[in-house]
């Protein structure tokens, strides 16, 4: 009988759960309810847990540090050669200056607009590209709230509780941002796949888009500000069928390795 | 008590998979440490703790995942139904038929998500990623769930019995 029971329950749990996934009104209010309470103790757990981990973080660090000092050594040499080269492209840096004196501007204007947060999770699931910081509503941040690091764009704010929030990363396969190229007329949609490269799309095969371009953020897509540097053409396919070029952009954050990252409050 | 040790320690476990995993580059290799819990749980405790298990476990990683409100714990409540029907068919005695079963039913959980997401919304647009990241998780969770076996039934058998 009390097996019956449980099984009943799980049946009745099913039906809930499924006219939530589907955005029942009724149903994902209360669940919505539900899972924020549930969230809210989670969020101290994770900052608890976040302390004994941050001391395996260093070891695995230091680890990490000593076994590739050899092969960083090498990688140094390399980069050397390749800065010296660099310095040669003078115009191509003096562009760049401009674009973080904008940046630093856009910061210096509004002090009070920038929330620094740690990074404290990620999402359990890897169908998922997800972080969870450790600002939440009280801190007053809000869903669709801009995330970013001085490198770049990472994401927005998804889903806000009292000590945390997520934010979706603009590699996830549901993340798309307005861009364009700097300098040049040329507009997309940059969407995530899931992987480390994304997606530049509805680029005509015509537009004026070379690899080695930088995305900015257009700031037309009403979530993200204009001037936030996103990524950098990698590959452009023009060879494929249709009207649209095939292009391949990688972010300028690692999303793998942020710590801290800046949420821009919403005016 | 067993069932609050068991769910204590898939939550535990939850939590640390999400904070310390993410900045050790296992990105491809993602095991699902609420599976191994939900089918000990339903299989050796019965339907009752099982539910229990399963219910904390599923709204965990909903609070730690941005996948859509309800997806985590409709897969979770099928796996805990199906373990339950198929609990006569399921014959596990050792930690390994135990990975294996877990390793299976994480392929299942990819699949039941697809399917929920096309029945429900009728497109999945990550059905490519789901898919990519499936065997990988399948093997890694089989692996991690010799060790999840091989702990409770050291509990079971250090402090666990004697109630």
């Amino acid at each position: 009988m009390k097996n019956s029971i449980a099984i009943i329950i799980a049946i009745l749990i099913l039906i809930i759960s499924f006219f939530a996934f589907t955005n029942t009104p009724l149903v994902v209010r209360g669940y919505s309810t539900f899972k924020s309470g549930f969230s809210e103790t989670i969020g101290p757990m994770l900052k608890l847990i976040t302390k004994p981990t941050d001391l395996v973080r260093y070891i695995f660090g230091s680890y990490v540090n000593l076994m590739g000092a050899k092969r960083e050594n090498a990688e140094l040499k390399r980069r050397l050669d390749m800065l010296l080269l660099e310095n040669q492209k003078i115009p191509e840096l003096e562009r760049e200056n401009k674009r973080l004196m904008a940046l630093l501007r856009f910061m210096e204007k509004n002090p009070k607009s920038l929330i620094a947060a740690r990074v404290i999770g990620e999402d359990l699931k890897n169908w998922y590209k997800c972080i969870i910081i450790d600002k939440g509503s009280g801190s007053n941040i809000k869903e669709k709230m801009p995330v970013i690091t001085p490198r770049g764009v990472v994401g927005q704010a998804v889903e806000v509780d009292r000590w945390h929030s997520k934010v979706m990363v603009i590699n996830d396969t549901n993340s798309s941002v307005d861009v364009s190229a700097e300098g040049k007329n040329t507009r997309g949609l940059l969407e995530g796949t899931g992987q480390t490269v994304l997606k530049l799309k509805y680029v005509l095969k015509t537009d004026d888009i070379e690899i080695g371009d930088k995305l900015l953020t257009s700031g037309k897509d009403g979530i993200y500000p204009k001037g936030l540097p996103a990524g950098i053409v990698i590959t452009v396919n023009r060879n494929k069928p249709g009207i649209f070029a095939d292009i391949d952009i990688m972010p300028f954050s690692n999303f793998k390795h942020l710590e801290e990252v800046l949420v821009i409050k919403q005016q | 008590m067993k069932i609050a040790v068991y769910t204590f320690i898939g939550l535990l476990l939850l939590l640390v998979e999400s904070s310390l995993l993410s900045f050790i580059p296992l990105e491809i290799f993602k095991p699902d440490l609420g599976i191994p819990f939900i089918i000990y749980t339903s299989l050796f405790l019965g339907p009752q703790a099982g539910i229990i298990a399963t219910l904390f476990i599923g709204f965990m990683q909903e609070g730690l995942s941005a996948a859509p409100h309800g997806s985590i714990l409709f897969v979770n409540i099928a796996i805990f139904l199906i373990t339950i029907f198929l609990k006569r068919k399921l014959y596990i005695d050792s930690k390994y038929s135990f990975a294996f079963v877990c390793s299976g039913f994480v392929v299942l959980e990819s699949f039941l998500f697809i399917t929920l997401s096309l029945l429900a919304r009728g497109e999945a647009d990550n059905v490519l990623n789901i898919l990519f990241y499936t065997i990988p998780n399948a093997v890694f969770t089989g692996f991690i769930a010799i060790f999840i076996f091989s702990f409770i039934e050291y509990l079971n058998v250090r402090y666990l019995e004697r109630e």
